[in-house]
């Protein structure tokens, strides 16, 4: 079965869905492989936070669409081509600092997207975009602390994380990509990109890693389904169960 | 704190789910916990409105289960659940009297903006956070300073 999703509204909440259940799925890798029992705990937290948040999406791309088609068929039996999450979070867990470098560049986007979605007109988007700051607001300090940890900690760390910077922002130009229907449902895209950036060189500065050039935008768009080499894998892990026993039940 | 609306009739359902503890914080019920929001008579059904604390909330399931059960076995039988978001939970749902049975519990209880932490333990408010995220989504660990114990805080979330 392939599922297509029709409606302009549920086209623009599918993407906020898929990209925090993508980082949430890559944020439960590290659920016991943490540096140590706190991070561990909290990078399990914010992954719960993620994928709460991602199964309150899909339900209003459910009923958007009402096909019969539930929030877990949605997470669950989409292809690769179907799912639209950021690249940014499809990026794997290949050291702690590319870990935090990810939540970070993320967090600060998805701050300033749901501050803007507290007006949504979607039926039950602005309600959801005020809890979900909530949650938000605790994600971002978290993966902040972190940046300048490591940015300022050791030689060693600050050249792990500067690497980590070098590699996620290859993934930040697709983002301010912007697409009619961002447009449509966004009431100031050029502002997210704007206070994106000014938030993100004011961190990088302070904790003493160098701002990379953001280049053009070289990769085909998430918003058409297309993908780095990652979210294959992810899905096969993640979406394995449902696909193999459907009628599985809690 | 939000007054919740009870009247003669749903009054014997409140104090049954009153009864069902909070599954991870169980010196506190669902009630205080402020996840009940409502509860409606429709002929024979009791309808309960419920709001999660936090969107991935491991025990949001669990609420419904625990409420559904509590209601059934004391021969109520049609129980719809409906889970609403907004207006969002929040720790202000939280009574006086509810913040001092946590703290007796050893958590300490949110307060305004995460300012001022208290020791549950010496009363100290001489405290370092050891880490955002604790044992729960909705609690942070900490550490006192004077009596050296560590401790959960229960996250101010508004
Ligand atoms: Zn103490």
């Amino acid at each position: 079965m392939r599922i297509t999703i029709d409606n302009d509204a549920a086209k623009f909440v599918v993407r906020l869905a898929d990209t925090e259940m993508i980082l949430g799925q890559r944020l439960c890798e590290m659920c016991s492989n943490g540096p140590f029992l706190e991070e561990d705990i909290a990078l399990s937290n914010v992954a719960l936070d993620l994928i709460g948040r991602a199964e309150q999406l899909y339900k209003i791309v459910s009923e958007i669409e009402n096909k019969g088609l539930s929030a877990d068929d949605y997470a669950y039996r989409r292809n690769e081509r179907e799912y639209f999450c950021l690249k940014l979070v499809e990026q794997p867990n290949t050291d702690f600092a590319w870990t935090i470098t990810r939540s970070y560049l993320h967090d600060v986007y998805a701050n300033e997207v749901f501050k803007q979605l507290l007006k949504s007109d979607i039926p039950n988007l602005a309600g959801l975009s005020e809890k979900v700051l909530i949650e938000i607001r605790y994600n971002l300090t978290h993966a902040r602390d972190w940046m300048l940890r490591l940015g300022i900690g050791t030689e060693e760390s600050n050249s792990r994380v500067q690497g980590a910077v070098d590699q996620m922002f290859r993934y930040v130009p697709e983002i301010f990509h912007w697409d009619v229907v961002d447009n449509k449902y966004l009431s100031d895209t050029a502002a997210i990109e704007k206070s994106w950036k000014s938030e993100v060189s004011a961190l990088l500065k302070e904790a003493n890693i160098k701002e990379p050039e953001l280049m053009d935008v070289v990769m085909r768009d998430y918003r058409e389904g297309f993908h780095s080499e990652f979210l294959g894998h992810i899905l096969t892990e993640m979406q394995f169960l449902p696909r193999a026993y459907p009628d599985a039940k809690w | 704190m939000v007054a919740i609306q009870k009247n003669n009739e749903t009054q014997k359902f409140w104090d049954l789910l009153s009864e069902v503890p909070d599954p991870e914080i169980p010196v506190i019920n669902l009630v205080e916990l402020g996840v009940v929001r409502n509860i409606e008579l429709d002929g024979q059904t009791i309808i309960v409105t419920v709001t999660p604390t936090y969107t991935g909330c491991p025990a949001k399931k669990l609420f419904n289960d625990l409420i559904t059960e509590k209601l059934n076995v004391n021969g109520y039988n049609n129980v719809e659940i409906i889970t609403q978001l907004h207006p969002v939970w929040n720790t202000d749902w939280l009574s006086e009297e509810t913040k001092a049975k946590m703290y007796k519990d050893g958590i300490s209880p949110p307060t305004d903006d995460n300012l001022v932490i208290t020791c549950p333990h010496c009363h100290s408010t001489n405290t370092e956070m050891v880490s955002q995220f604790g044992s729960t989504p909705c609690q942070s660990l900490y550490k006192c300073l004077d009596c050296l114990e560590p401790f959960n805080y229960f996250k101010c979330h508004r």
